[in-house]
């Protein structure tokens, strides 16, 4: 027995050192387009590289993030991720959600509304941007504020003034991407058992006792995959706001991933900006790494 | 407290788009009653039932539980409780929840729950695995933990579609045993859909036979098997059912394939073509009796069926094991007066002979 294991390991071993001369090319690629840039950019996170003032480069160790630390344009952008993740994401499974309990009760032609959603989703960013920016929100113009102030409200500079940006860029975002929860919300919803439902029913569970206790549970696995997938996109959000406000007026709707950006190459301090990417990554590795232990930890509503 | 759970239904009518699933039900059924809806696949068992249970509304008719109309009430002002035949358990929340789910939606008390479930499982045989997900019980279990969770709240209507089918055929004996103990201890009105005429005959003090659509018969299974009241009830009761075997009668004679046989009394039937039913276990071998060939013979553990073709008929007859033959051999065989039934042929309702 364990003399036959030897030998088939032998021939085991031989497999995969072949096996992993196959898989050679396709790691060094890897290699090369994704883990050598993010070691390069770890790398120049601890150097001064100035384009503006290239005398002053050279390794600069700690000094990126200890200036961070005491940046309040780098706590600012923070707190906008915060809000622009949070806020887009709750409201992208919110709606989409909404949307596709409605859609399900449509009897035929649900396949309409699966085709309109997925238009904002094939847009280009940049072009939603600009969509947004020139035939929405832009003063006087757009359509946006032509209803307001068809309703008899006052004007509001959407893009102009602080705390409008933030909301319209959130807005955009969750406009963009609510389609992409409600088509995968939509999908579980199909795939869920009538008859469990039927049982429900028996049982006189009413209209929202059946939302809260069938189709909410059953419903988790979904809600959770959409969350992670959108909380890891818009926290590096960029083409969308960059081309709507670019981060204005002033760091009104400045995001981390915008910050780090114009550090770069607006700015060109590229070893600042490097450490403000590396913080970005940071955060997102460890909100998704949350987030997933979240899906794997046990359904808290289970007693035992 | 007299027993409640009367249900009647009159003139129901269901039709899906064009198809008429259910014509003209009619059918009472009286409480603490087990009552079997038989009849083959896509006879409109399921639809009635969903029909009680507030699942459907029909096109026509009206429904009365308790002299109460409840033709249009939703299921939950019903007080039915259903197993259904993939058993719908609640596949997110584990046995005792799924027990517990019909107490929390009728607001029981939080402290009365915990021994309803636990009195529940303990009838069904499934306490030791209250914790247990859906997911992780074998066939039978889900089938005891659906069970549970329908005896749990007492209904006063509890409703079962197929629910052994999906069990093996050694678990099924079995179950059936102990549903019909349940429902006698629970005291409760019982509808049971089944396509299987063994269980119906095991399990039911009545049944209604299904066919396209519309009820053939209701009555007790010895009636509806000693007496069956049309020639199509007739082809469907018994494994196997009773040979149909067209046949011509003058007054008390009857003429088989040109042989004649005596009947012990004028049945009053106009001359002409009826139809005979003998059941397998009716005929026996006779050398005086009506020539056969034997086609084809099967053991059936017990005794053997031997298959006789009578002109262009195969006719089945049950036999001891010492009655075997060869296959090709020339079986005569006859049958006692008594133990024929007769249709018209015209209408294949039943014409009393004895
Ligand atoms: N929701 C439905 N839509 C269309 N046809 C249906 C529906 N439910 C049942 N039927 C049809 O009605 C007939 C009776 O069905 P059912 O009551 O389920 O039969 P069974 O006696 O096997 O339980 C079948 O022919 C079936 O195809
Ligand atoms: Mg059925």
């Amino acid at each position: 027995m364990s003399s036959s294991r030897r030998k088939g390991g032998g021939i085991h071993a031989g497999e995969r050192r072949f096996a992993f001369a196959l898989t050679m090319p396709g790691l060094l690629v890897l290699f090369l387009t994704t883990t050598f840039p993010l070691l390069y950019l770890i790398w120049s996170s601890f150097q001064t590289i100035n384009l503006a003032m290239p005398f002053l480069d050279g390794f600069a160790g700690v000094d990126n993030y200890v200036q961070m630390w005491g940046d309040a344009r780098f706590w600012h952008a923070i707190r906008l991720t915060g809000i622009y993740t949070t806020t887009s994401v709750v409201l992208q499974v919110v709606i989409g959600l909404g949307l596709a309990l409605l859609v399900m009760q449509i009897p035929a032609g649900q396949w309409v509304f699966r085709i309109v959603a997925i238009l904002p989703i094939v847009l280009a960013p940049v072009v939603v941007g600009l969509f947004w920016r020139t035939v929405m929100l832009s003063p006087n113009f757009g359509l946006v504020d032509y209803l307001i102030q068809a309703l008899g409200f006052e004007q509001v500079n959407w893009l102009g003034a602080p705390t409008p940006a933030l909301i319209s860029v959130i807005i955009i975002h969750t406009w963009q991407w609510t389609p992409f929860a409600f088509l995968v919300l939509l999908a579980s919803l199909a795939s869920l058992p009538v008859d469990v439902y039927e049982a429900a029913r028996i049982d006189r569970a009413n209209a929202f006792q059946r939302f809260w206790h069938i189709t909410l549970p059953l419903l988790r696995p979904a809600i959770v995959i959409v969350v992670i997938i959108r909380s890891m996109i818009a926290l590096s959000a960029f083409a969308a706001i960059f081309a709507a406000t670019g981060g204005g007026p002033g760091t009104a709707s400045e995001i981390l991933n915008l910050y780090a950006f114009k550090t770069s190459f607006i700015e060109l301090n590229f070893g600042y900006g490097s450490a403000l990417a590396v913080s970005l990554l940071v955060i997102t590795m460890v909100v998704s790494g949350v987030l997933f232990y979240l899906r794997t930890a046990r359904h808290p509503g289970t007693k035992t | 407290m007299s027993p409640k759970g009367r249900v009647s239904l009159r003139g129901i009518r269901k039709e899906f788009g064009r198809f008429v699933a259910l014509d003209d039900i009619d059918l009472d059924i009286e409480p603490v009653e087990f009552f079997a809806l038989l009849g083959p696949s896509g006879s409109g068992k399921t639809t009635t039932l969903r029909l009680v249970a507030g699942l459907d509304t029909p096109d026509e008719g009206t429904l009365t539980v308790d002299g109460v109309d409840v033709t249009f009430a939703p299921p939950g002002e019903r007080d039915v409780a259903m197993v259904f035949q993939n058993y719908a358990l609640y596949p997110h929340m584990t046995v005792r929840d799924n027990i517990a789910f019909p107490l929390k939606m009728a607001k029981a008390p939080a402290s009365s729950i915990d021994e309803l479930v636990r009195e529940a499982a303990a009838k069904v045989r499934i306490d030791h695995l209250l914790h247990r997900r859906p997911g992780q019980l074998s066939g039978g279990q889900q089938q005891r933990c659906a069970l549970a969770r329908a005896i749990v709240r007492k209904p006063k209507l509890f409703l079962l579609d197929e629910p052994l089918s999906n069990l093996d055929a050694q678990l099924r004996l079995e179950t059936r045993v102990e549903l019909k103990k349940l429902q006698r201890n629970l005291n409760v009105t019982a509808i049971y859909v089944t396509h299987d005429q063994e269980e119906a005959m095991t399990l039911a003090d009545r049944m209604a036979i299904f066919l396209e659509g519309t009820i053939k018969q209701i009555g007790t299974p010895a009636e509806v098997f000693d007496h069956p009241n049309c020639v199509e009830v007739a082809a469907f009761i018994g494994s196997p059912p009773m040979n149909i075997i067209p046949a011509a009668l003058n007054g008390r004679t009857l003429t088989i394939e040109g042989h004649s046989v005596a009947l012990h009394r004028d049945p009053g039937h106009p001359p002409g073509p009826v139809i005979v039913g003998i059941r397998p276990g009716s005929l026996r071998i006779d050398p005086e009796g009506i020539p056969t060939q034997l086609y084809l013979q099967e053991n059936m553990g017990e005794t053997w069926l031997l298959n006789l073709k009578l002109g262009e008929m195969i006719v089945k007859m049950r036999v001891a094991h010492s009655e075997r033959s060869a296959e090709g051999e020339t079986v005569p065989i006859s049958f006692a007066p008594g133990a024929i039934h007769l249709f018209d042929a015209e209408t294949g309702l039943r014409v009393q002979v004895n």
